[in-house]
């Protein structure tokens, strides 16, 4: 490995202060357009994410000839999302594969059968940009979807994870620690089944290691679940108490 | 799950409610895995009592949620086009749940009416900007398949093709006719007996 960089200190903190299995502070928040039939906004550390849902709708197109859903993703990220001014907001190499992640991750949770011939359209935009963009995205995706009401077997739960320079896996890596050369591991999983829908890798490290950074992801992924699962039942309390839990249907 | 108190229970998307037992039927928002039932929406638990001893478990969510128009719904639709053979429509209206996107929706020549499928005129039972009451029979590759072959079911809402600038909805003088009230210009029209959707279930 050709790091020169230290992502963890002799105190066992890590560049920001945290230790390795702490996540980076998340706050989110449901329903935050009106337009879409779901929104969520996300923030995990200084990656602040939007995302939006329309539909089940009728499928657009000629060429739907399954009896399934058809997820319809769009990752964007903004031109003052980076240090650096992006030039294509959309479109390029990264976010056409981000958004075949975001389908493939999506798919493994919404209960397809439900909606023969039907059309979820999900968009994501990152508005800041500081490392675990996809995990963070997925996560607003789910936030979002379960505020248009559809369907899921279960809530997936997206984190990364790396391993220091001795072989300390560290979650949630910011962008610094990405850059620095460590290996990235993110994991897409539905963590009450206990099952990955979702696992990407860059760099190289020991097999060895392999279970054990995809442990401390799925410890990442847990507790990232019980978050949402808090600001979930906050804001369904808040919504029954406004619309005084009338019975729909 | 003590759900047998007042309180309201919230629930998440693979939360495990119950076990399957033989009196409790699977509702709204639930699915079934490993012999237990699981929320597949996030919102409020409602056990219903359902016969007797049978428990219905629902999951519902507060505010607004979208719906699909499935088999057997009543459906409010608008007629768009007028061909020989098919009506197509836009459905708008599904039960009581107002859409936000409209479906479409086609009514075949042979799904008029019941009795003298070979004698109906399309020209003569529904013209474009028309408003009816119908019911989804099947679901096609684009669209849902409609019948109006029912007494209960045609057309509601219907404006004289000859009045221009002041649109009155014609008034229905039998199960065939209408009549503008103004120009007293009477048009065929598959008139729908206006019920409600309590008797057309039962």
């Amino acid at each position: 490995m050709a790091s020169n960089f230290e992502l963890l200190s002799e105190q066992g903190l890590r560049l920001d202060g945290r230790r390795p299995h702490e996540l980076r502070h998340i706050q989110c928040k449901l329903g935050v357009f009106e337009q879409p039939d779901g929104s969520a906004y996300m923030e995990q550390g200084n990656t602040k994410v939007l995302a939006a849902v329309y539909g089940p709708h009728q499928a657009k197109g000629k060429k739907t000839e399954s009896n399934d859903v058809i997820i319809n993703c769009q990752y964007s990220q903004a031109t003052f999302s980076t240090a650096e001014r992006k030039n294509r907001p959309r479109g390029d190499r990264k976010s056409q594969e981000f958004k075949m992640y975001l389908q493939q991750a999506l798919s493994a949770a919404i209960k397809s059968e439900l909606y023969p011939r039907s059309q979820i359209d999900v968009y994501v935009e990152v508005l800041q940009a500081d490392g675990a963009n996809y995990a963070v995205a997925l996560n607003a995706a789910t936030l979002a979807l379960i505020d248009a009401g559809i369907c899921l077997n279960e809530l997936i739960v997206a984190c990364t994870a790396s391993l220091s320079k001795n072989n300390i896996p560290l979650t949630d890596i910011s962008h610094i620690e990405e850059v620095s050369g460590g290996p990235k591991l993110t994991v897409a999983a539905l963590p009450t089944a206990q099952k990955i829908a979702f696992l990407e890798m860059s760099e190289r490290f020991h097999i060895d290691h392999l279970e054990t950074v995809i442990e401390t992801a799925m410890a990442g992924c847990r507790e990232i679940r019980d978050i949402l699962e808090a600001v979930v039942k906050e804001h369904l309390l808040h919504m029954g108490s406004a619309a005084d839990w009338g019975r729909v249907c | 799950m003590g759900s047998s108190g007042e309180e309201t229970i919230v629930c998440l998307p693979g939360e495990r409610l119950c076990r399957i037992e033989d009196n409790i039927v699977l509702g709204v928002g639930t699915y079934e895995q490993n012999g237990y039932i699981y929320a597949s929406k996030s919102g409020i638990v409602n056990i219903e009592e359902s016969g007797e001893n049978c428990q219905v478990v629902n999951v519902h969510k507060p505010g607004f949620h979208l719906t699909i128009p499935t088999t057997g719904d009543i459906v409010t639709a608008r007629v768009l086009v007028t061909t020989p053979k098919f009506v197509k429509c836009a459905i708008f209206c599904v039960r009581n749940v107002l859409l936000e996107n409209s479906y479409r929706g086609l009514l075949r020549k042979e799904d008029v009416r019941e009795t003298e499928k070979d004698r109906v005129d399309i020209y003569k039972s529904f013209k474009p900007g028309d408003v009816i009451l119908a019911r989804v029979i099947n679901q096609m590759e684009q669209s849902f398949l409609l019948t109006t072959a029912e007494n209960e079911l045609g057309v509601v809402i219907a404006y004289a093709s000859d009045v221009r600038k002041t649109r009155v909805p014609m008034v229905p003088v039998g199960w065939s006719e209408m009549q503008c009230p103004l120009t007293t210009i009477k048009e065929s029209r598959k008139v729908a007996k206006v019920l409600p959707e309590s008797t057309i279930n039962s």
